[in-house]
């Protein structure tokens, strides 16, 4: 049955196997969870947590869900898992504030130490938690890895530069349709990763805060999709 | 014969003095007062219903003893109770009456709110929300205890909303501090009075409650406007009408148009000024304009020195405008009640006919209008019924009545069940509202210190600090206002690349607001039409959308998001028995009937019980349409949940389109051939489970189920409003509503708040109630008709596409294209670059 369905459609391109991003010379797998993985490294890199950021609310009166940090930690055990990464960096705000590592519920306390005991962990520290803290894993302002630069806030004029900081979306118009998600984003010197946690918003590439990071030639567009990312051209990308 | 009750001579000989007596209606209210019963006053507009509620009170107040409040009047809106108070004080001051009265709104200044607790008035003129703030003060009790009357105006538009749930729990509360209290309702004509009736005896158990209806004057002389022009296959714009309108509009004194959506207005209006050769003055009035020139219109009304209006649902109530000599629904009347308000609009006076011609935009809406027709002529009523108590509305009124005094649970689950809508609450919910005040209601305990409600030590309910009674002043209400951006006109011409010249200079004229999701789909350049003109969309800053006056003739951005009211359950049978009767046809115009013989002829009608479903290929697609005549809302929530089954049955859905009256959906496989063969069962299709499994799914990610869920999370107090010029200053510091959503129901899917979010959802965006009933209907009810090509009945929903919004994966979809050109590209080299939006 599906042979004769498929007769009847015209023929795409098809583009399903997972796409590799070559990014200064180093192939990395983006997961559509918003995690990239480096093979090379075994290395997991995820950027921008934010967790216990809905918990942050409650002491305003706002009694927002408590799970948002819970879910974080279950996307990423699996991303863990799935990819067997021996080590994973998280590239600050790991924490909505420094406060976090000491609200974290019972639960979700004992899910982040086996995680930690799982792989080797490297917080680096954002402007959201500066400061180094007593969890598993060690606390870093940077990391120097396979000769990339790993760092919370992407600057300008670098190369080899992976950071987060900026929670990147891609907004794209084709044919009549429009689709706006979170994205990695790169021009083969500086790779800005999408947000990961649960609770994170995100950003337009195409708005101020990343004018002068990216070199329009040679950008690279990955879109988060449901099961799969799509890599997108960047002519599609619009504003909002 | 009744007795006539006794007036003080003071009243009437100011009857006497007017030439005038009272009327029956009049008196029967007061009857009822003088037996200690309330009342529900159900009677056509222009009946004197105003004069019908104060009778008691100025006969109560006439020997002039009365110290403190006396009666409590609660209009809809704010600027009905200032017009009740105008035409209040008027026979007031002529009887020279000891009665005080005024009103109270948002706009009282606060010194003379303050004053207004301490030093009431004898009528206090105000709105539910006002009422809300005024229970939740600590000394309610003080203002409330000398209480005697309550009158409800226009009753029958506040109880089908949160509005009128959070006003039935004031009452209930209201009840308990003046039991001696009655309540006389007015209301126009409703489907089911008795319900109305049940609705303000709840408050007051042990009191009777007459039902005083009043049947209307003369019967309101109604047409169809007979056209000349061809008539449109689809569309809401009524282009061709314009000429013959403004013809109509020339012979009467003052005509009121009324259309259905704030586009509509627009387009509405354009169309008239560009025939108004003799420049006739004709105004816009809707709730996106800017309140000024929205009350420059009513001024200009009230004063007479209009020809016309063209105006939305803004002006269904209120204020008497007077020499209005015609009204004119413009599209789709959607309902017999709204359409006899409506016509009520115009002549104020009981015993001369109301004057109304109905103009159709396309051919459904000739059908529906014909149904309208004969309903109306029938007096059907098919009102909304009053709604049952969201918990959104109870977890707002459990905070204010914390915020008036310590509770305790018992006794204001007690106090709840006294207002109609929450009548059969169970007590468990009760309890779970009340944690979700207290701490969020989550399973997981994880705010305890930071409770907003704390335990006293003989267990009842307190606030935990002052903060938290600032925090539900501010938060009252159950409107929740789409996000607004305010459009202000900037000078600057466009380039080439639809980018203006200039950088975005300050200043220039705020033209109104418009809701921000708008502009979300817009880009530099793009062309809508807003005011009355069409403009350039130039960017945004600050909350604002710059926008410039642009030169093309015809908009790029169809703004027509539908409008609020689908069409009635009651219409919508009319409709579907006229087609089944050929006998009936003669009266439609010929264009119409020959529409419907030419649908017999090449395929079928639709019947009367059953479910017609059309399948035919065209171009490269197939389309399946099927004539469910059940609203758009409805029919949205249909082709979201048909096009994930017939994924599922790979019958490659790729979009659908809805209308009114029917939805399309196109795809890649052949449907004819997979229906024939069986593949692909249109019992199993539309059978009712999609209400399971399918719905739970996709309530996971829908939009509208996120839109909702904000306005619910508002009300409730979970996330914080937007307040005017706050944004700027960082004090709200707001965290997406969508993000929340997906956070709890994911984890909570039974939360309060979740469930709230489904109820409103049911019968709001989502209209699942009525998708079931559907459903229930045409079970084993399907006729399938295969065709070769369009049938004639299709026409119109086919040419929607492109004009209504499209729906379908549109998400992962548009991405998948993506990422496939990005793969030709790769494969073949440079292409044909464009950079435009798309390939349309």
């Amino acid at each position: 049955m599906a042979e004769q369905e498929l007769s009847q459609t015209p023929i795409r391109a098809q583009s399903t196997e997972t796409p590799l991003l070559r990014f200064a010379g180093k192939n990395f797998e983006p997961l559509p969870s918003g995690a990239l993985f480096w093979h090379a490294e075994q290395t997991l890199l995820v950027a921008d947590l934010h967790l216990e950021k809905m918990s942050s609310f409650a002491r305003r009166g706002q009694m927002l869900p408590p799970y948002d940090t819970g879910m974080t930690l279950v996307r990423l055990e699996a991303d863990m898992r799935r990819t067997g990464a021996s080590r994973v960096v998280s590239l600050g705000d790991s924490f909505h504030r420094d406060e976090g590592t000491t609200t974290l519920s019972e639960m979700d306390r004992a899910r982040l130490d086996a995680m930690t005991d799982m792989a080797e962990w490297l917080w680096l520290s954002g402007n959201h938690d500066p400061r180094p803290h007593a969890l598993g894993g060690r606390c870093l302002p940077a990391l120097q890895l396979g000769g990339l630069t790993l760092t919370h806030e992407p600057q300008r004029g670098a190369s080899g530069l992976m950071a987060g900081h900026l929670h990147p979306a891609a907004h794209i118009h084709i044919d009549g349709r429009s689709s706006r998600r979170p994205c990695f984003v790169h021009d083969n010197r500086l790779m800005i990763l999408p947000a990961y946690g649960s609770s994170t918003g995100s950003i337009n590439i195409l708005s101020p805060a990343f004018v002068g990071l990216l070199h329009w030639p040679g950008l690279e567009v990955v879109m988060l999709g449901k099961d799969r990312v799509y890599p997108v051209s960047p002519k599609r990308l619009v504003r909002g | 014969m009744l007795l006539k009750p006794d007036l003080p001579p003071v009243i009437s000989n100011w009857f006497a003095q007017k030439g005038w007596a009272p009327r029956e209606h009049q008196l029967a209210v007061l009857r009822s007062w003088q037996a200690d019963a309330s009342a529900l006053l159900i009677a056509p507009t222009g009946a004197g219903k105003t004069l019908a509620g104060f009778l008691p009170t100025l006969v109560d107040l006439a020997e002039g003893n009365f110290e403190g409040l006396h009666t409590l009047y609660i209009s809809p809106l704010k600027a009905l109770a200032v017009d009740v108070q105008r035409n209040l004080n008027a026979p007031l001051l002529e009887m020279n009456l000891p009665i005080r009265a005024e009103t109270r709104t948002g706009d009282t200044p606060a010194s003379k709110r303050a004053r207004q607790r301490t030093n009431p008035p004898h009528v206090l003129l105000t709105t539910p929300e006002q009422l809300c703030l005024l229970i939740s003060h600590p000394h309610a009790n003080l203002l409330f205890g000398s209480l005697k009357r309550i009158v409800l105006d226009e009753l029958h538009a506040l109880v089908t909303s949160k509005r009128g749930e959070l006003l039935s729990l004031a009452l209930a509360r209201v009840a308990r501090l003046a039991p001696d209290m009655k309540i006389t309702a007015l209301s126009a004509t409703v489907a089911l009075p008795d319900l109305l009736r049940d609705w303000i005896a709840q408050p007051l158990p042990g009191r009777e409650t007459q039902l005083l209806v009043t049947e209307g004057g003369a019967p309101p002389v109604l047409e169809i406007l007979e056209t000349e022009q061809r008539l449109p296959w689809a569309g809401h714009s009524a282009n061709y009408a314009h000429h013959e309108l403004y013809e109509v509009i020339k012979q009467h004194k003052t005509t009121l148009l009324f259309v259905n959506t704030r586009s509509q207005a627009e387009m509405l209006f354009q169309g008239l000024w560009a025939v108004n050769d003799d420049l006739l003055p004709i105004a816009l009035h809707h709730g996106s304009l800017s309140v000024e020139q929205r009350r420059k219109v009513e001024t200009a009304m009230v004063a007479g020195s209009l020809k016309a209006v063209v105006c939305t649902s803004t002006l269904d109530l209120g204020i008497d405008w007077g020499d209005v000599d015609l009204v004119v629904q413009v599209g789709a009347p959607k309902g017999s009640s709204r359409m006899l308000q409506r016509i009520g609009r115009a002549n104020h006076r009981l015993d001369e006919p109301s004057k109304a011609m109905l103009v159709p935009s396309n051919r459904f809406e000739v059908l529906e209008c014909e149904a309208a027709l004969e309903a109306v002529a029938e007096r059907q009523q098919d009102s909304e019924d009053p709604v049952d108590g969201g918990y959104d509305v109870l977890a707002q009124h459990v905070l204010g009545m914390a915020c008036a005094a310590p509770f305790a649970s018992d006794a204001l689950f007690d106090e709840v069940r006294l207002a109609w809508p929450f009548r059969d609450l169970p007590r468990q919910q009760f309890d779970r509202v009340v944690e979700f005040v207290a701490t969020g209601g989550y399973a997981l305990q994880a705010y305890e210190r930071y409770a907003r409600l704390k335990r006293t030590e003989d267990g009842k309910w307190r606030i935990a600090n002052a903060q938290v009674a600032q925090q539900y002043r501010l938060n009252i209400g159950t409107i929740v206002e789409e996000p607004m951006v305010k459009v202000r006109l900037i000078r600057g011409r466009l380039t080439k690349k639809g980018q203006a010249e200039r950088p975005l200079g300050a200043g220039g004229r705020v033209l109104g607001e418009m809701e921000e999701y708008f502009f979300g789909t817009l880009l530099p350049g793009d062309t809508f039409m807003f005011g009355g003109e069409i403009l350039a969309f130039q960017g945004m800053r600050d909350n604002e959308a710059y926008v410039t006056r642009a030169q093309a003739t015809d908009p790029k951005i169809p703004s027509y998001m539908g409008g609020k009211f689908p069409l009635s359950t009651y219409l919508a049978a009319r409709v579907r028995r006229i087609m089944d009767d050929p006998s009936s046809w003669d009266k439609l115009p010929n264009q119409v009937s020959d529409w419907l013989r030419l649908q017999r002829d090449v395929s079928v009608l639709p019947g009367r019980d059953s479910l017609l479903v059309e399948t035919f290929p065209r171009g490269t697609h197939n389309y399946m349409v099927c004539y469910p005549f059940e609203g758009r809302l409805a029919h949205q929530t249909l082709g979201m949940l048909l096009t994930r089954r017939l994924e599922r049955a790979r019958a490659r859905p790729l979009g659908f389109v809805a209308s009114e009256y029917a939805l399309g959906i196109w795809g890649l496989g052949d449907l004819s051939a997979l229906i024939r063969t069986g593949r692909l069962s249109l019992d199993e299709l539309f059978s009712e489970d999609m209400l399971g499994e399918d719905l739970e799914d996709w309530l996971d990610e829908s939009a509208l189920m996120k839109r909702t869920f904000r306005n619910c999370a508002i009300i409730a107090g979970l996330i914080e409003r937007r307040h005017p010029g706050k944004e700027k200053t960082g004090r709200q510091i707001t965290m997406s509503s969508d993000l929340i959503y997906d956070v709890l129901y994911q984890h909570e899917p039974d939360h309060i708040l979740i469930q709230a979010t489904r109820r409103d959802a049911a019968r709001g965006l989502l209209d699942i109630g009525r998708l079931g009933d559907m459903l229930r209907r045409i079970r084993e009810h399907i006729v399938h008709q295969p065709l070769e090509r369009i049938s004639p009945l299709a026409v119109p929903i086919m040419l929607d596409i492109g004009r209504e919004p499209i729906y379908g994966e549109a998400r992962e979809s548009a991405m998948a294209d993506a990422a496939d050109e990005l793969m030709r590209e790769a494969l073949s080299g440079p292409g044909p670059a464009s950079r435009s939006r798309g390939a349309t």
